[in-house]
């Protein structure tokens, strides 16, 4: 295949869902955004997704630079390794995480230019007038990843969140510890805003603020609702799509915008389950994406796995949100409140779950839930090596899967008060790679690896029809 | 006129081929490296003249490994983990546990009748691979053959702390230059092999009966060490680097039987031995 063809191809990767497919062209326009807005002299801040502050920036009228998204586009039209080998020429290891080691290379290449890197994807990345760090508890080069861009932008400040939340124990009530989390973020989302007001000259309006929030608590109550959808039997939409629709989960919340794409999407996908139109024509196997972040620069796998029978309606990854009103956020006016609970709530939905099984865990919990509720046939993850916060402990999860979903058959206590005998086993693959490191990747390898998982779970199929 | 099933195993190193009626008729393993890359379908040639038959008399052809896909004369492919499950459990019914050490990966895989049910691959690095041996051995002046008999005369197997092929190598060629014995860095470095698939196997849930296969099963001292860091005794087939083959002529067998009791026609390709592409 000629290069210009292998290009055409990559770029065909094939959507289940019509507002999937307009992604693309939204972080196009949201990156040129960013970089007209730097121009029109409006304030741009580095951001981190995930930090309960989208609303805060937004009331302020601040422009978020999500760096994040912006190292995966790099890795997503495979030309991130020019600022991978930029930044290891700089002295940061190749064993950091490369969305970091991306935007570091992009950075240095930026500033030594006085401007946009040649040809720099979709425009490139705008110089920030601030950077917005926070490693919550569990992503050290959130803290360090800004530090290490201020020795090229020295003049541009840090605010760095702390944003934790109690560790799970099984022998600890959250509710015993959560007002002295609580009064912690509390404070440093008011030093955020106080910082904001530094940087903008202008003040917070608290009433805006609220109605953002509200937005905020309206968009995640959508998106569960959307996402609970591809429940359904052919599944409308798989993880291939999600990993698109992430964009307005993470990177638009607060903004009208992207709750207007849930209301598209849960629109979109009620009509494709009243018409009985799956992802895939014939689906076979009901997988989940049970963790790691995606090889952003390897979608069409997802695409592979379709062309074999299987789907993913549900994946750990990027489903950022739980429903609001199950949080037990108190009743509160005050919105900074309300972030610093909802942020709480989510981190320690499943802890309730976790302590009625012995040994479990609530990322465990998770997982069980959804292989549940979306009737799944196996588990795939993805080991991305340079991010240890996400990837660690997934093997771990899937060692504690099996004792679930054991290879023998085993008795289960039916809705009837019954015993009956079920095989629940469960198979699992687990893909190696990067998310922005392409030289860490191998097509032929990892399709080896998806064939021999879709006869695996073929053969399972096979034998259970067998024992009938 | 009886049916024949033929299984081809093109790996990253050896092509092997298995006919097979109600047994082995004829089997070959010829070398797929790249100045025979395109000789792969000779390997094929080869096996149909040992058994004496036309390549018309074969009735299905499945083809594993990594190069199945450009087997333009198999009637099917399937993954070599399959077929290493289906040629395994022929041999081994009571196996539960299937580790392949191959030239360029290996590759545990659990089994339950016959099918498996969970794997893992390391298909990343040499280190873990027969690929590690052949460099290790170059380094050292010996063949492949010579390491399991000089591990077993090792007293006090040498550490070797390198997992990189290419360091491990120089820190063999170090240790010989300090003096340490011949026997006991061989068993060092087996023992180094042995920890490293150790590891990957044991994602897995490890369960009697463990047979090794492939071409690091030749090597007596390396099944040796796998069995202790593993603890459990391992079998080892009477040509490991068959099993894919005999698994896949097997799988072939099971294509074409139930075709015939559905009463649905068997596809099948033309049997023309077209040249084979590795990628």
């Amino acid at each position: 295949m000629a290069e210009e063809d292998k290009k055409e191809a990559r770029k065909k990767r094939k959507t289940a869902t019509e507002a999937a497919s307009k992604i693309g062209g939204m972080v196009k326009a949201a990156i040129g955004g960013t970089v007209r807005a730097k121009e029109e002299g409006k304030k741009l801040a580095y951001s981190f997704i995930v930090c309960s502050y989208d609303e805060i920036i937004r009331a302020m009228d601040i422009v978020p630079v999500w760096t994040e998204n912006y190292a995966g586009i790099c890795g997503a039209k495979r030309d991130a390794e020019r600022f991978l080998e930029r930044a290891e020429s700089l002295g940061f290891s190749r064993s950091l995480c490369t969305y970091a080691l991306c935007g570091l290379g992009f950075d240095q290449w930026r500033e030594e230019l006085g401007e946009m890197p040649p040809d720099a994807p979709w425009g490139g990345q705008a110089r920030p007038d601030m950077m917005l760090s926070s490693g919550q508890i569990l992503c050290d080069p959130r803290n360090k990843w800004y530090q290490a861009a201020q020795q090229f932008m020295p003049d541009v400040p840090i605010y760095d969140v702390g944003l934790p939340w109690p560790l799970y124990e099984d022998d600890i009530e959250v509710s015993e510890v959560q007002d002295y989390y609580i009064n912690y973020i509390v404070s440093e989302l008011r030093g955020l805003v106080k910082f904001l007001e530094e940087q903008t000259g202008k003040k917070m309006d608290y009433d805006r603020l609220s109605e953002l929030v509200d937005l905020g608590e309206r968009t995640w109550n959508l998106i569960w609702e959307t996402y609970e959808l591809r429940r359904a039997v052919p599944t409308p939409m798989g993880t291939g799509d999600a990993m698109n629709t992430m964009v307005p989960m993470v990177f638009m919340l607060g903004t009208q915008e992207g709750y207007d794409f849930f209301v598209e999407l849960n629109r979109e996908l009620k009509e494709k389950i009243a018409k009985g139109q799956g992802v895939v024509s014939n689906e076979k196997y009901r997988l989940l994406w049970g963790g790691g972040l995606p090889s952003w620069f390897a979608l069409t796998d997802f695409n592979y796995f379709n062309s074999k029978g299987a789907v993913f309606p549900v994946e750990t990854t990027y489903r950022m949100i739980e429903p609001i009103y199950r949080l037990n956020i108190p009743d509160t006016n005050d919105p900074i409140e309300r972030l610093a609970w909802r942020w709480l709530g989510y981190w320690t939905y499943w802890y309730d779950k976790a302590k009625k099984r012995p040994g479990s865990e609530p990322d465990v919990e998770r997982l069980i839930q959804y292989i549940e509720d979306y009737q799944i046939d196996g588990v795939v993850m993805h080991e991305a090596f340079s991010c240890r916060t996400f990837h660690l402990g997934l093997i771990w999860q899937l060692n504690q899967l099996r004792k679930i979903y054991r290879p023998i058959p085993v008795l289960i206590l039916g809705r009837d008060g019954r015993k009956k005998e079920e095989n629940r086993e469960l198979p699992s693959l687990i893909l190696e790679s990067d998310i922005v490191d392409i030289s860490t990747y191998s097509e032929v390898d990892t399709r080896n690896r998806i064939d021999a998982f879709i006869e695996t779970l073929e053969q399972l199929r096979k034998t259970r029809a067998d024992r009938r | 006129m009886p049916d024949y099933f033929a299984g081809i195993d093109i790996g990253s190193t050896m092509t092997k081929v298995v006919i097979m009626d109600d047994g082995i008729i004829a089997s070959i393993i010829g070398p797929t490296g790249p100045e025979q890359r395109r000789l792969a379908n000779r390997v094929m040639e080869n096996a149909l003249n040992q058994a004496g038959l036309p390549f018309e008399a074969i009735t299905y052809l499945v083809a594993t490994g990594y190069g199945r896909i450009n087997v333009p004369f198999a009637d099917k492919q399937v993954t070599e983990i399959s077929c290493h499950a289906k040629g395994v459990a022929h041999l081994f019914p009571k196996c539960r546990t299937i580790i392949d050490i191959g030239g360029q990966d290996s590759k545990g895989i659990t089994v339950e009748a016959g099918r498996p049910v969970d794997f893992v691959m390391n298909d990343k690095c040499a280190a873990g691979t027969g690929r590690f041996l052949e460099v290790i051995s170059e380094a050292l002046g010996i063949t492949i053959e010579d390491f399991g008999g000089l591990a077993f005369k090792s007293r006090d197997p040498a550490q070797i702390s390198n997992i990189c092929t290419v360091f491990a190598e120089q820190e063999v060629v170090a240790r010989l230059a300090e003096g340490v014995p011949l026997n006991d860095l061989v068993a060092g470095i087996l023992e180094s092999l042995a920890s490293r698939i150790s590891r990957m196997v044991n994602r897995l849930k490890v369960a009697h009966e463990v047979v090794i296969t492939g071409g690091g099963a030749k090597n007596s001292g390396l099944v040796k060490a796998l069995s202790d860091k593993l603890g459990y005794a391992t079998l080892v087939p009477p040509e490991p680097l068959l099993t894919g083959a005999v698994g896949a002529a097997l799988l072939g067998r099971d294509i074409a039987h139930k075709a015939s009791k559905e009463g649905v026609p068997l596809e099948i390709k033309k049997r023309v031995l077209g040249e084979i592409e590795i990628l």
